[in-house]
């Protein structure tokens, strides 16, 4: 009531009004777990320095995905792209088949891992990844329009703009999904967990049902082209599509880091991380556009791959905590590599033949997912 | 306009002419209900304790004063300012909201959810420093180091209660808004807390409203109280002995004064004999136990 009310603005910084002894309190350690495990090996590394070993993991994957395959690559390998005219044998198979595909499987699997923590992160919801959502499915949707119902259309552009229609309209599929599945649950069943996933479910069926109508009017060769999508494979990889994911990675990773700590907010709910100054209009469009870009674009080049943005996350935060600046970037890495692997595995499996890594991905992540929900049941009974 | 240009700097006479937030006929609703009209004025440094039945509309009030549910019509002020015009930022470095019920998603560390309390200012070196005492002034020094989501509901009050302290931690005739602090927590820790809680906003000239089940609580921290029957503010009173009829008439329950100290007065409360003091007060509040 009189000038000492005045806003916190005009009070000078680091000048606590009560100070008491704080001596004999640890300095906060966020980001240890409250029990370090103490045995040794890989789990304790794991444990202690998540990115290093995933570093590690990284190149070691990208190392056995390069030197693995039917086709023996030599060390000599290496040096070819300094030589002038067409390369021929291991060279070839060295630069222009399987470094772009390993690279192109890291980064889309980089992309999935980022998509899946930051849509986790927006819904609040562990579980809440975009292939489960129908995010990816919407994505394959607008896909398999273009391919078909919209073949003509799309023939009629100009080359140079043909390679780029169909991460137009996958990003847009995958705007469209998430931004009513944003809508609709609140809309339905506001604030309830299984409320958004149902709504999800609902959304992926109709996504699939109307891909399922583009199969049944497709021709023969836009069939192929469709099941491509349906099962996920990264052999389509070029550098172009390598250095555009790789871009889009790195931005949406910059995004991240500017979003973490908001994020983080979110986490304590809607109302709350307003009441602590969050604009969380904006953070949530941002959200949504950065995960329906990362999708869209996963989803135009390798189709539908399951399950790495529920897996990666999950790893993550089991070894560095749920602080999303340490798990955005993690998550990323995570996914990376597990994508590395999976296709790795997928391509030599059954050499010559190849297996979708979509199905690889699933088949390890279905099971995940199911451990996941049982972790989560348990911590709601308040035993764990 | 102009008074915006002002508003990082307001001269002391503009604060003393506009009341810190104020009501104006606001109503609010939530789906099959309507809460208000609501006048209502609170000045910087006042403490209003909020006191009602259950599904009376308590908790709608504050968030109709946090600025979470929009005024559907009439309007709430933040020094003069339409609520919903203000950024959430320029906000949060002066008011801070504890809501009654607190999940946090994904089990974060305390310290981190302690430390987002702090998003709204510059990163800054004494921010851990600030953490650790707010931590300290919520009686929840203890805590620190564990996961959210494994704490039990008291702690987690607890937690919470760090981090709304540690956001006004600098903060000066700004205004804490908490609903229900009290509820999870054994008897010595209410004490505790509602000391706490009354010496950190004393200090900071803050004014405080605060949704509280005990009347007790109420009389012993609080200049005034609002009582709200049926989504209305019945009677905006000074907490004192000469609230308990109202009081009395408002819960259908008949009170017992005790004075502990000169001004200092405690209640016990009794069913109503017979109805009689809801008659008096013409009120319609059923008779009901107190909850301990």
């Amino acid at each position: 009531m009189d000038a000492r009310m005045l806003p916190a603005a005009t009070t000078p910084p680091h000048q606590p009004i009560r100070t008491q002894q704080l001596h004999h309190l640890h300095p906060p350690q966020p980001l240890q777990p409250p029990h370090p495990p103490r045995r040794p090996g890989l789990g304790s590394w794991w444990q202690r320095a998540p990115g290093a070993v995933l570093s590690v993991a990284g190149l070691a994957a990208l190392l056995l995905a390069v030197q693995v395959g039917a086709m023996p690559v030599a060390a000599s390998d290496w040096w070819a792209w300094a030589d002038d005219g067409p390369a021929s044998g291991g060279a070839y198979v060295l630069w222009e088949l399987r470094l772009p595909r390993a690279l192109l499987a890291a980064a889309v699997g980089a992309a999935l891992g980022l998509a899946g923590a930051l849509a986790q992160g927006l819904f609040r919801n562990p579980l809440a990844d975009p292939g489960l959502l129908g995010v990816t499915s919407g994505a394959v949707c607008a896909a398999a329009l273009v391919l078909t119902v919209f073949a003509a259309a799309a023939a009629t552009l100009p080359p140079a703009w043909r390679m780029w229609v169909l991460p137009a309209a996958a990003f847009s599929g995958a705007l469209t999904v998430c931004l009513g599945l944003d809508r609709l649950a609140r809309w339905l069943t506001p604030g309830s967990v299984s409320g958004l996933l149902l709504t999800g479910l609902a959304l992926n069926a109709l996504a699939m049902a109307v891909v399922g109508l583009c199969t049944y009017l497709a021709t023969d060769d836009q069939l192929r082209s469709l099941s491509f999508w349906t099962l996920g494979s990264v052999a389509g990889a070029s550098w172009t599509v390598v250095s555009v994911l790789a871009a889009a990675v790195a931005a949406a990773l910059w995004q991240g880091r500017q979003l973490a700590q908001a994020l983080n907010a979110l986490a304590l709910g809607e109302a709350a991380a307003a009441h602590v100054g969050v604009d969380v209009k904006a953070l949530r469009w941002r959200l949504i556009v950065t995960v329906a870009l990362l999708c869209g674009l996963a989803v135009a080049w390798c189709g539908l791959i399951g399950f790495i943005g529920l897996m990666a996350p999950h790893l993550v935060r089991g070894a560095s905590g749920a602080d999303q600046r340490r798990v955005l970037p993690l998550a990323a890495a995570a996914g990376a590599v597990l994508l590395l692997l999976a296709d790795t595995a997928a391509r030599t499996v059954a050499i010559p033949a190849e297996v979708p890594v979509g199905i690889f991905t699933a088949l390890i992540g279905a099971p995940m997912f199911l451990a996941l929900l049982r972790g989560m049941a348990r911590r709601n009974g308040g035993h764990a | 306009m102009k008074q915006a240009l002002q508003l990082p700097l307001p001269l002391p006479t503009s604060s003393t002419l506009q009341p810190l937030l104020a009501l104006h006929e606001a109503t609010t609703r939530v789906p099959g209900r309507e809460f208000g009209p609501f006048s209502l004025t609170l000045n910087a440094g006042e403490r209003v304790a909020i006191l009602g039945p259950s599904g009376a509309g308590k908790s709608t009030l504050l968030r109709l004063l946090a600025g979470e549910s929009l005024a559907h019509g009439g309007q709430v002020l933040w020094r003069g300012e339409p609520l919903g015009a203000l950024s959430a930022r320029m906000l949060a470095r002066q008011r801070a909201v504890l809501p009654q019920q607190h999940g946090v998603a994904f089990g974060l560390p305390v310290e981190l959810v302690v430390a987002l309390g702090r998003l709204s200012f510059e990163p800054d070196p004494g921010q851990s420093a600030i953490v650790a005492e707010a931590l300290l002034a919520a009686c929840a020094s203890h805590l620190t180091g564990r996961r959210f989501d494994t704490l039990s509901g008291g702690e987690q009050a607890r937690a919470q209660l760090a981090r709304v302290m540690a956001q006004l931690w600098q903060a000066r005739g700004g205004l804490l808004l908490v609903d229900e602090p009290l509820a999870a927590l054994d008897p010595g820790l209410q004490l505790a807390l509602l000391d706490a809680l009354a010496d950190f906003t004393r200090e900071r000239s803050l004014a405080l409203v605060a949704v509280l089940h005990d009347i007790n609580h109420a009389l012993a921290g609080f200049d005034r109280l609002w009582l709200v029957q049926n989504g209305q503010v019945i009677a905006d009173l000074p907490a004192g002995r000469a609230a308990l009829p109202a009081l009395e008439a408002l819960f259908g329950i008949e009170l017992r004064c005790v004075e502990l100290a000169p001004g200092r007065i405690a209640v016990l409360a009794q069913r109503a004999r017979s109805g009689k003091t809801a008659a008096q007060a013409g009120t319609q509040a059923r008779a009901q136990p107190l909850s301990a």
